[in-house]
C-alpha cells in the first residue's frame, strides 16, 4: 500500500472516532458542535503520558480517555440543561473556550536535550512514542481500524440492551422517557462523557500518528466535519458515521473529483441531505428495511 | 480477530527499540507554471550538530493546521540533490494559505518533522505561528 493511501485510510480511521462521538450524542437527542474540543484533551492528554511521563501508549491512552470523559462531563453538567439550537451554541462556545486553554497552556520539560509539551499556539511537539519504537504506518492503520471495530462491536451490542432503547428512547421523545421514569438528565449526561472519551480516543492516536498537536487542529471545522459525517451517514446505525466520512474523505477528497471546489460541494451535500434526509442515508428506516430483508433471505 | 490485531499491535510496540534519530530541516518552495505546484528544496540536517543529514528517504506531504485529516495531499518522495544532506521534491497542494509541510524520513535514519510554511503565488515562507520557526531552522518533532 503507497504512503497516501495508507494515510487517506488512517485519517479515515481517526475521524471515524470523532463523527461516532457526535453520533453517540445525535442519537440521544442532542447536536454538538464541540466535539473537537475533547479530541483535543485526548491528544494533548496522550501526548503528555507518552512524551513527558513515559507511559506506554496503551496506558496514555486510557488516561486520555479518562481526560474526555472527565472533560465533556464538566461540560455536559450546565449545557445539558439547554435544548436544541442553545445546546449547539454552548458546546460550540465551550469548544473555543477549550482551545483558547491550549493555546494558554504551557508545560514543559527537557527530554533527551530536547524541549518537549505543550507551549501555548506553538503547539506540542515531539509525541514521538510511536515513531521511536519502529511502528510502520501500516501496523499503526490496522491498530486504528482495530479500535475503530472494537468501537463498532461495543455500540452494536450496546443497541441491542434495554440501555440502548432507553438511549434511543431519550433522544426521541425525551418527555415520555421521563414518564416512564428515565433519568434522562442522567442518561445524557452519561451519554456526552461516553461520546467525550470516544473522541480523546481519537485524539490521541491523532497526536501519535503526526507526533504533534496545536491549538489550531482543534478548530470548529473539525468539529463541523465530525458531526456532518454523522447527519450525511445516519443515525440508524453506528455505520452511518463511517459511511459520511467514507463519502467525503474516501471519495470527495481522495478521488479530488470536484479539486479545490469540495468543500463547496460537502457543505451543499449536507444541506441537501438536511431537507430531503435530517437523519441520514443511513437512518432508522433504511436500517430496519435491510435488517428485515436479511432476516427474510435467513428464513427463506 | 480485532483482538489479535490489538495485541500484536501492543506486543510489538512494547519490545520493539527506539529507532528514531532528531533531525532538523529547512525548506526552499518555488512555485511552478502550474497553479499551485511547488518545486522544494529540503535541507535536512542533525538537530544538534547541523550536521548534513544524506542517504536518506524522504517524503513530503502536507496537512492544513485548522482542518488536520480533512486534506490528504499526496505525499511526494524527494530525491537528493549534488548539495550534501539536500533533497527536491515537486508537492502540489490545494489551496493557497498556511500549510503544515509533513517531512517523513526513513532509511539510515528515522524522524518525522512537522514544518509550517504559508504558500502564495510567489513561494513559500515561513509561518509566523506554529511549532518550529526558531532562529535556527526547523526543530525536530
Amino acid at each position: 500500500m503507497d504512503e497516501y493511501t495508507l494515510g487517506v485510510l488512517t485519517n479515515m480511521g481517526l475521524f471515524s472516532f470523532l463523527a461516532l462521538s457526535a453520533y453517540l450524542l445525535l442519537v440521544a437527542g442532542e447536536m454538538s458542535f464541540g466535539q473537537q474540543a475533547f479530541f483535543g484533551v485526548g491528544a494533548y492528554a496522550a501526548g503528555i503520558g507518552t512524551a513527558m511521563w513515559g507511559l506506554p501508549l496503551p496506558l496514555a491512552v486510557l488516561f486520555a480517555m479518562a481526560a474526555g470523559a472527565a472533560a465533556a462531563w464538566l461540560v455536559g453538567l450546565p449545557t445539558l440543561r439547554l435544548r436544541g439550537l442553545y445546546f449547539a451554541m454552548a458546546t460550540l462556545a465551550a469548544a473555543e473556550m477549550f482551545r483558547i486553554l491550549f493555546e494558554l497552556f504551557h508545560y514543559q520539560r527537557t527530554i533527551d536535550g530536547a524541549l518537549v509539551g505543550p507551549d501555548g499556539t506553538q503547539g506540542f511537539r515531539g509525541i514521538r512514542w510511536v515513531l521511536e519504537r519502529g511502528i510502520e504506518q501500516e501496523s499503526f492503520l490496522a491498530l486504528v481500524w482495530a479500535l475503530v471495530g472494537v468501537v463498532l462491536v461495543a455500540l452494536a451490542a450496546l443497541e441491542r440492551t434495554r440501555l440502548g432503547a432507553t438511549l434511543r428512547m431519550v433522544g426521541e421523545d425525551p418527555e415520555l422517557a421521563a414518564v416512564l421514569g428515565v433519568n434522562v438528565g442522567r442518561v445524557k449526561l452519561a451519554v456526552a462523557a461516553a461520546a467525550g472519551a470516544l473522541a480523546a480516543l481519537g485524539g490521541a492516536l491523532y497526536a501519535h500518528h503526526n507526533t504533534y498537536v496545536e491549538p489550531r487542529n482543534f478548530d470548529i471545522m473539525l468539529g463541523v466535519h465530525g458531526l456532518a459525517y454523522s447527519l450525511i451517514g445516519g443515525l440508524g446505525t453506528a455505520l452511518g458515521p463511517l459511511l459520511g466520512v467514507a463519502i467525503d474523505i474516501g471519495l470527495l477528497e481522495s478521488t479530488r473529483i470536484f479539486q479545490q471546489y469540495r468543500m463547496i460541494v460537502f457543505g451543499g451535500l449536507v444541506a441537501v441531505l438536511l431537507i430531503f434526509r435530517p437523519r441520514g442515508l443511513l437512518d432508522e428506516v433504511v436500517v430496519n428495511r435491510i435488517a428485515g430483508a436479511l432476516r427474510h433471505r435467513r428464513t427463506t | 480477530m480485532m483482538i489479535r490485531v490489538l495485541l500484536a499491535a501492543a506486543l510489538a510496540a512494547l519490545a520493539a527499540p527506539a529507532l528514531a534519530q532528531r533531525l532538523a530541516a529547512d525548506l526552499d518552495c518555488k512555485p511552478t507554471k502550474q497553479a499551485l505546484v511547488y518545486d522544494c528544496r529540503i535541507a535536512l540536517k542533525e538537530s544538534g550538530s547541523g550536521k548534513p543529514v544524506s542517504g536518506a528517504e524522504v517524503s513530503v506531504g502536507a496537512d492544513m493546521p485548522s482542518m488536520p485529516m480533512a486534506h490528504n495531499v499526496r505525499p511526494a518522495k524527494a530525491a537528493p540533490t549534488k548539495q550534501p544532506g539536500e533533497y527536491a521534491a515537486r508537492i502540489e497542494l490545494e489551496m493557497h494559505g498556511e500549510w503544515a509541510v509533513k517531512l517523513r524520513v526513513g532509511g539510515p535514519v528515522r524522524d518525522q518533522l512537522i514544518l509550517h510554511y504559508e504558500f502564495d503565488e510567489k513561494g513559500a515562507k515561513r509561518a509566523m505561528r506554529g511549532a518550529g520557526h526558531g532562529p535556527h531552522g526547523a526543530k525536530h518533532q
